[in-house]
Parts: C-alpha cells; sequence; structure tokens
C-alpha cells in the first residue's frame, strides 16, 4: 500500500503536467469561481476512483486466474514492474510528453457538462507507465481487499496533485514545482525497478 | 570549461593578517586543549599541536593571500578523511567489520549523521520518536548535539554548511580537484532540482514507513562509513545501490565534471540547506559595475549555483555553498562575500573577513576533534 501510494503522489505530478495543458482550460473557464471548479473537480475525482475500483477488479481477477503457479506469480511481475518503471522514467524525461495527452479528446465533446466525466475516464485509462505499475501491484494481491486499498492509495496519492488546481493560479514557483515533481517520478520508477530486481532475484533464489 | 583559478600573490601585510588570524589562535587552543594543555601522552599532544598549527596557518594563509577556497578546502577535505577513518577504525575495533546487523539497530548503537535530520521531522512531530536507531544524548555522534550543530549552522551559513561543515562533502570536493580539465562540460539545468525531488521522496517515504529510507537505501557515504550486513537478496541489493552510487555520483562524475555532484544532484539534506540560504545574513554578492561578465565564475563553481542569465542579473541562486571558489576566481573582485541589507560592492572586506571568522571557527571547532583521533592513531601505528 505505501509503494502504491508513493508511485501515486510521485507520478501525479508528471501526469498534471502531462495533461495539464489540456485540462485547465476546462477548469478554469467561465466565471464560476472556486465553487463550479471544485464541483468539476469532484466529478472527475469521483470518476477516476470509480474505475480504478473497477481496474482493481479486473487487476486481481487476472492475477488469480494467470498467474496461478508461484513460478508465474514471482517472475511476471518482477519482469512487468522493471519494464514499466523503465517506461515511467523515460516518460519522466520525455520531453514530447505534453503531446501524447489523452485528454486532447475533450475537445470533441461538445456537452460542456459532461467535460469532467470525460476528463476523468480518459485521465485513469490513459495507460501511462504509473497505471500499468499500479495494475501490475493489483495483480499480485493475495485478495481482491488488498487490490482495492492498493489502487486507494494510488488514487489518493495521485489525486493530492489535483486538489490545488482551484488556486493554481495563485502559485508562484508552477515550473520549479513541475520540475521537482517530473524528476519525483523518475525516482518512483527507480524504487518500483528495485522492487522488480528483488522479486526476481528472491524467485530465483528460491527457485 | 576553465577550472583553474588565478595563482594567488600576498595582498595583506603580514602583520595584519596575524592580528585576523589571533582570535582564531585563541578560540581555538582553548577549545583543543581545553585550556589546559597536557604533554604526558606524546602521540596526543602531538596531534593536537599539528591540529592546532594546522587549522591557523591555513586562516592565517586565507587572510595573508586574500584566497579562500583553496584553503578551506584543505582542512574540509581532511575532516572528511579524517572523520571516515577514525570512525571506520572505531567500529572495527568495536565489531571487527564495517557492517552492523541488527542487534546493533535494536540497541541504537549507529552513529547518527545530520543526512538523517530531514527524514526524522514528520515522524518525530507525529510519533513523539526517533526513526533512527542512535542515542539521543551521550555517546559518540549523538541525535541531540548533531541537531542542534546542524540547525546553528545553518541558519547562521545557510546552504555554506554544505562547505564548511559537512563531514561528507569533502569527499567529492577533493575527487571534483583531481582533474582540471573536465571531460563533461554540458550538464542539463533540470537536475540541479533532483536534490529537492529526492527530498520530497525520502520525507515522504519515511513519514509512511517510519524509516529512514535515505540511509537505508541511498546513502553513498556507507562506502566509507558502515553498512548494513548483507544477509539476503534486499540487504545485497541496498549494498549494490550505494556502491553504484559511491562511484558514480562521489568519485567518477566529480572527477569527469570538476563539480561537487553528490551534493549538487543527490543530497536531500543539501536541499533543506538551500532553502536556508534565503534566512542566513551571509550570501555572495555581484557587482554589476565592476564585473565584465568573463563567467570564470560559472565555469568554477562546483554547485552549479550560478548563471549566466544570474550573472547578467546579478543574482547568486539559492544552490551557493559559499565555497569562496567563484572569489578565488574573480580577478576583478567583482563576485564577493557579502552581507544581506549592505549593497553589492561595498564593505567586501568587512564582509568576507566576517563571514570567514564565523565560518571557519565552525569549521575548526568541528572538525579538529576528529582530526587529532585520525593523527593521533596514525602516529600509534607508526611509534
Amino acid at each position: 500500500m505505501t509503494d502504491s501510494f508513493i508511485l501515486g503522489i510521485s507520478s501525479g505530478s508528471a501526469c498534471l503536467v502531462t495533461c495539464g495543458m489540456a485540462m485547465f482550460p476546462y477548469f478554469m473557464a467561465g466565471s464560476a469561481g472556486v465553487r463550479k471548479i471544485t464541483f468539476d473537480l469532484s466529478v472527475f475525482l469521483l470518476t477516476r476512483l470509480v474505475i480504478y475500483f473497477f481496474l482493481a477488479t479486473l487487476a486481481w481477477y487476472f492475477g488469480q486466474t494467470f498467474f496461478s503457479s508461484s513460478v508465474l506469480r514471482t517472475f511476471i511481475p518482477g519482469i512487468l514492474y522493471i519494464a514499466f518503471a523503465v517506461m515511467l522514467i523515460w516518460y519522466s524525461i520525455d520531453r514530447n510528453r505534453k503531446k501524447v495527452c489523452p485528454a486532447k479528446i475533450i475537445t470533441t465533446v461538445e456537452n460542456k457538462r459532461l467535460v469532467p466525466l470525460v476528463l476523468g475516464m480518459v485521465n485513469t485509462l490513459g495507460f501511462c507507465p504509473a497505471l500499468l505499475l499500479i495494475l501490475t501491484e493489483g495483480t499480485t494481491q493475495g485478495n481482491i481487499a488488498r487490490s482495492y486499498l492498493a489502487f486507494l492509495a494510488f488514487f489518493v496519492g495521485s489525486s493530492l496533485w489535483f486538489l490545488p488546481l482551484p488556486f493554481v493560479g495563485k502559485f508562484k514557483k508552477k515550473k520549479v514545482i513541475e520540475t521537482i515533481g517530473i524528476l519525483a517520478t523518475g525516482l518512483a520508477g527507480a524504487i518500483f525497478i528495485i522492487k522488480g530486481i528483488t522479486i526476481l532475484i528472491g524467485g530465483i533464489l528460491n527457485g | 570549461m576553465d577550472n583553474t583559478t588565478a595563482p594567488y600573490k600576498m595582498n595583506k601585510a603580514f602583520g595584519k593578517s596575524l592580528l585576523y588570524t589571533m582570535p582564531m589562535f585563541l578560540i581555538t587552543f582553548i577549545f583543543i586543549t581545553g585550556g589546559k594543555p597536557d604533554f604526558s601522552n606524546v602521540p596526543t599532544a602531538i596531534a593536537m599541536l599539528i591540529t592546532f598549527l594546522g587549522v591557523n596557518i591555513l586562516f592565517f594563509m586565507m587572510h595573508y593571500t586574500g584566497k579562500t577556497d583553496r584553503f578551506r578546502a584543505i582542512l574540509f577535505i581532511a575532516f572528511a578523511l579524517s572523520l571516515s577513518f577514525t570512525l571506520i577504525s572505531n567500529i572495527m575495533e568495536m565489531r571487527n567489520s564495517m557492517s552492523f546487523s541488527q542487534a546493533d539497530i535494536l540497541e541504537c548503537k549507529i552513529p547518527f549523521c545530520h543526512l538523517v535530520i530531514p527524514m526524522m521531522i514528520i515522524p518525530a512531530a507525529f510519533t513523539r520518536s526517533i526513526i533512527f536507531p542512535g542515542s539521543i544524548i551521550g555517546g559518540f555522534a549523538d541525535i541531540a548535539s548533531m541537531v542542534v550543530l546542524w540547525l546553528v549552522a545553518s541558519l547562521v551559513l545557510g546552504r555554506g554548511f554544505c562547505s564548511w561543515g559537512c563531514f561528507y562533502g569533502g569527499w567529492d570536493d577533493g575527487f571534483s580537484r583531481l582533474h582540471t580539465r573536465p571531460s563533461i562540460r554540458k550538464i542539463s539545468e533540470l537536475w540541479k532540482w533532483m536534490p529537492f525531488a529526492v527530498l520530497f521522496m525520502v520525507v515522504l517515504t519515511a513519514a509512511l514507513t517510519l524509516v529512514p529510507t535515505y540511509c537505508d537505501w541511498i546513502c553513498p557515504f556507507k562506502a566509507v562509513t558502515e553498512f548494513e550486513q548483507v544477509t539476503g537478496v534486499e540487504s545485497a541489493i541496498k549494498a549494490g545501490v550505494f556502491i553504484s552510487l559511491f562511484g558514480g555520483l562521489v568519485v567518477a562524475l566529480p572527477l569527469m565534471t570538476g563539480k561537487r555532484t553528490q551534493c549538487s544532484f543527490l543530497c536531500p539534506l543539501g536541499a533543506l540547506n538551500s532553502v536556508s540560504n534565503k534566512v542566513t545574513p551571509f550570501t555572495i554578492k555581484i557587482d554589476k559595475l565592476t564585473c565584465t561578465e568573463c563567467l570564470k565564475c560559472v565555469n568554477v563553481c562546483p554547485m552549479f549555483a550560478l548563471t549566466q542569465e544570474g550573472i547578467k542579473s546579478g543574482k547568486v541562486s539559492i544552490f551557493c555553498s559559499k565555497c569562496g571558489k567563484c572569489v578565488d576566481a574573480c580577478s576583478r573582485k567583482a563576485i564577493h562575500f557579502g552581507i544581506k541589507g549592505i549593497p553589492s560592492g561595498t564593505m567586501k572586506n568587512f564582509s568576507r573577513n566576517l563571514f570567514l571568522f564565523v565560518s571557519f571557527l565552525f569549521i575548526a571547532v568541528f572538525s579538529s576533534g576528529t582530526i587529532i583521533n585520525s593523527l593521533q592513531n596514525i602516529l600509534k601505528l607508526i611509534f
């Protein structure tokens, strides 16, 4: 659970930086003020939470079905952790990151009331490396409750970055915070590489 | 990148420099001897005498030559080497190995170091306990005295602590000086913020797990102090991580870049000290009237604190550790030690003398005990 929270809080910044430019105009648009923004943000976060619980169920079911033997349960997640963590590090340093934002799809949504809902969906299902890592985490959990907890911790960690959105105009050092967040995402990738290596070597040594 | 500094000339009168050195002479004498010189133990007396003379000669030379960094670096590097030497010899005597066991952790026998400080704050506030297995008061490197020392030094010197007080900084400072023609010259500005990301991650993980995660997983200086006994896969990976970081950030990269890469790209306490640069009275100032923008100072800065844009606007960034390398490199004295509130270009000598007295006193008092111990051990080995 700790790993999931750390992954969420560190990669949330990269997610915000990637899609921030697509999302800000919708959250900031109009003259409704902080109240309207807070409502939209709540819908956005709630959508994400519901999808995460759905994914937690899927991931756990997938793990139970396909990782039946202990060999598979050790090696596949170990390899996936390393692969996705490398992708996460690349994702954090990739300068073209902003071009791949899935949230750009909202420009095609005509009903503006649906925008927070659609944003929540595309933001969660964007399949960034952090989501792939947490899906891997979900497959390794012994019971479904632990899978929910892992996704909940990831959701809480990543959502912390969205909470200041209504007040984002008041921040002076946005660029510095963005840079530190992006670097922290890379560090989270390093943590999961180590986790993957530990699982793999442990698996090899224990036969 | 020109990493060389201008050769110094004796720019002050001998007597005047001696006069500046007198207060340091008296304070270090009292501190080193306790006010009562004891010559009964010959190796100890010789070690004390060498340390006392060495420290005061360095301070005298700083005034006599007008150069700061090269004399600071001698003491700073000697401090780092002697601390590792003393610590390792003490640990070897106690445990016969540089590694510590779970029993040592349970008995709180691990010497404390200042790098743990950022990680203990949140757990201490919420759980009223210290997450480091060391002694709180009394014993070698206890937690209370180290925290107080760091706090005082950071408030007075800001990130100057990293060049005048840190007992690890001398390692990468030393390696960064060995190769005068760096092979890596262009480093992205982005990496300067890495210590803040590391600080964020280690504070967060320490708060969540109640384990000093930086010491547990990352700290490269375990290679020259002590480390966890390798008993399984996890401890073996931890060993791999700290050995790689020591080899990469403390030895290889400083050699290749001529910069203090561990301090600039990894150390979480350095990030915290950068913030404390905002409150310290001492700073480095740029006199725009005298500055020709030759950028010698930018090239020699080991902490990436100076940039071309900064020089143009007359600003030094929060990453400055006040080592004095830029001041020594500037032939026009356009960049100088200063005090906040005093305009740049004025009271240069007063500001430098005041800063040097405070910072040198700190490193002299902080390092002399360790240096004496090392010299004593070396003398005992010889005789």
